[in-house]
């Protein structure tokens, strides 16, 4: 049986994954994925935490947080899709425009 | 009592909200929803009212509602000529810009950790897409691009934060939050202290503090001119709002743990905004270098802590507010879809092309370095004695020093304008009547606000009583 730390950890685990991949990974859309990783390991800890707590309240804010989530994925991928139009590339590298 | 505020809160939203049907008249009327804001905020004023114990209608929020009013009313005035000469689509425009105001004011009303992240979210996704709005511009959605891709890696972090908290404390709740970390403010959970971490990486971010600042530059010199108005005056002053209300009322029985961390935040942001912003050769970027430092000219009013810096904190929120829309409102009313005018030469000779908008800057760059008897050096002033009587010495030298650093670059915009003969400044567009209305409007404010400060600074010390 799993105890909260266990799942603290996890969800550590899987939110440093995400935050590293926002950094390492050179394509927009591994970027976004990385992102929504970093989202739902913060779910995973709210569950946890809920739990732990014997309340329902952490699971009901990772519906706003799956909610919010969907609508920042439809806003990030229109930017990307306006974008690539532009660029015909997704490396963030290739986005030097605005510079200093 | 609940239920006036229920009401007034809910109008105060719900008429910013009602907007997105309407295709026409649209910008009048977001202006008569937010003149009800404005008109509901005074009602309810001194109530201090609560709905669903999640939005409270206390005096700070209803001050920081108006600054907010105030932001809307100019931004939406200051929309048009752009809207026409770059050819933004005129519905979505103005419906995101209000959206955003809406979550503007409910963050700065929002009582509950999860309610802010919500208003967060509602303002920030509508500004990505307003910043990225000119899609045929490849530097706007650049700018856009970068925003979101940056805002939605901190708004993870503020999470992650909100979720430590509540773990720790079972609730989301600030009030409770607070009675529990006073009860245990002599030895906070380790796990405590990294909440309020991750929260503050969050809040430094929205407040674009170095070095969470990266977007900044970028996100103002692609946006439309308007916009970058609008953001970099609106969404401050609601994350400054929270920030206040989370930090000096909640987390106030920490402030020995995350003082030195602001300190140290305010500290880089005020010296990174002014040295980096003497390099630049962009007008907007310049700006968004000048309003970094005056994001660390806020920061040192929080660290100081004290009645004199929180009443200080909204005066300078509202000067830098009527202040930088002007400034960029100038800019605004010059740009064209062939020519961003935002090159330090395109100023020169402005004087002889354009002897009013010349003179409005010259005021709005004045105030902005923070000279008399503009309504900037009234707040600077404040901010720096706060920080003085609290102790902060360091902070207010370093501050003075970074003021007269960033003096420089404002004045090589105003000597642009006067001293060098004119470039090409004289083919620059007409200027709609509103647009100029609004620009004479908030350059008075900020005399206003220099000249006779005292009922207004009255009024912040006031509003600032309720929460603290």
């Amino acid at each position: 049986m799993p105890t909260l730390t266990d799942y603290l950890v996890l969800s550590a685990l899987l939110f440093s994954i995400g935050a590293t991949g926002v950094f390492v990974r050179r394509n927009l859309i591994t970027i976004l994925l990385s992102i929504e990783i970093m989202l739902n390991a913060v779910n995973l800890t709210f569950v946890a935490f809920g739990r732990a707590l014997g309340e329902v309240d952490g699971q009901i804010i990772v519906f706003f947080v799956i909610t919010v989530a969907a609508a920042e994925a439809a806003v990030g991928l229109a930017i990307v899709i306006a974008l690539f139009r532009h660029r015909e590339s997704l490396n963030p590298d290739s986005f030097t425009m605005l510079k200093w | 009592m609940a239920c006036v505020a229920a009401a007034g809160v809910a109008a105060m939203v719900a008429e910013a909200l009602r907007a997105p049907g309407e295709r026409m008249p649209i910008g009048p009327l977001g202006a008569i929803g937010l003149a009800g804001a404005a008109a509901a905020s005074l009602g309810l004023w001194n109530h201090n009212a609560t709905s669903f114990s999640l939005v409270v209608a206390d005096n700070f929020g209803l001050f920081i509602t108006l600054v907010l009013v105030v932001v809307g009313i100019l931004s939406l005035a200051l929309s048009a000529p752009g809207i026409e000469r770059l050819g933004l689509p005129r519905g979505e425009y103005y419906a995101l810009m209000l959206f955003a105001l809406a979550g503007m004011m409910l963050m700065a009303t929002a009582t509950d950790l999860l309610l802010i992240f919500l208003a967060l979210e509602v303002l920030s996704l509508a500004v990505y897409v307003l910043t990225g709005i000119r899609r045929d511009s490849p530097a706007a959605v650049e700018g856009a691009l970068k925003y979101f891709i940056l805002g939605a890696f901190s708004s993870a972090f503020f999470l992650y934060g909100i979720a430590f908290t509540y773990g720790l404390t079972g609730t989301t709740r600030l009030d409770r939050i607070g009675t529990l970390m006073a009860g245990q403010a002599m030895s906070p959970a380790p796990l405590q202290l990294v909440a309020v971490g991750l929260l503050l990486v969050g809040f430094a971010f929205k407040v674009s503090a170095i070095p969470f600042h990266m977007w900044t530059p970028d996100a103002y010199e692609g946006a439309p001119t308007a916009v970058t108005a609008f953001m970099s005056t609106g969404v401050k002053a609601a994350a400054f709002a929270a920030f206040a209300r989370v930090f000096l009322s909640t987390f106030e029985p920490l402030h020995p743990y995350w003082r030195p961390l602001v300190w140290t935040i305010a500290l880089a942001t005020m010296v990174g905004g002014a040295v980096v912003g003497i390099a630049q050769t962009n007008v907007k970027r310049m700006l968004a270098y000048s309003s970094i430092a005056h994001a660390g000219y806020l920061l040192v009013a929080l660290v100081s802590a004290n009645d004199l810096g929180k009443g200080a904190m909204l005066f300078y929120l509202l000067t830098y507010a009527v202040t930088n829309l002007g400034a960029f409102g100038v800019i605004a009313l010059l740009e064209t879809a062939e020519r961003p005018f935002d090159q330090m030469s395109d100023y020169a000779g402005l004087w002889t092309a354009r002897p009013a908008l010349a003179a409005l800057m010259t005021m709005f760059l004045l105030s902005l370095g923070g000279f008399p008897p503009f309504g900037g050096f009234v707040a600077k002033w404040y901010v720096f004695s706060a920080a003085v009587k609290a102790g902060e010495t360091t902070l207010a030298i370093v501050g003075v020093l970074t003021s007269v650093v960033a003096v420089f670059f404002y004045l090589r915009v105003v000597v642009m304008m006067y001293m060098t003969p004119a470039g090409r400044s004289s083919d620059a567009p007409a200027v709609p009547a509103i647009a100029g209305a609004a620009l004479v409007a908030s350059a008075l404010a900020v005399l206003y606000l220099g000249l006779l400060p005292a009922r207004v600074l009255d009024w912040a010390a006031a509003s600032i009583s309720t929460i603290f």
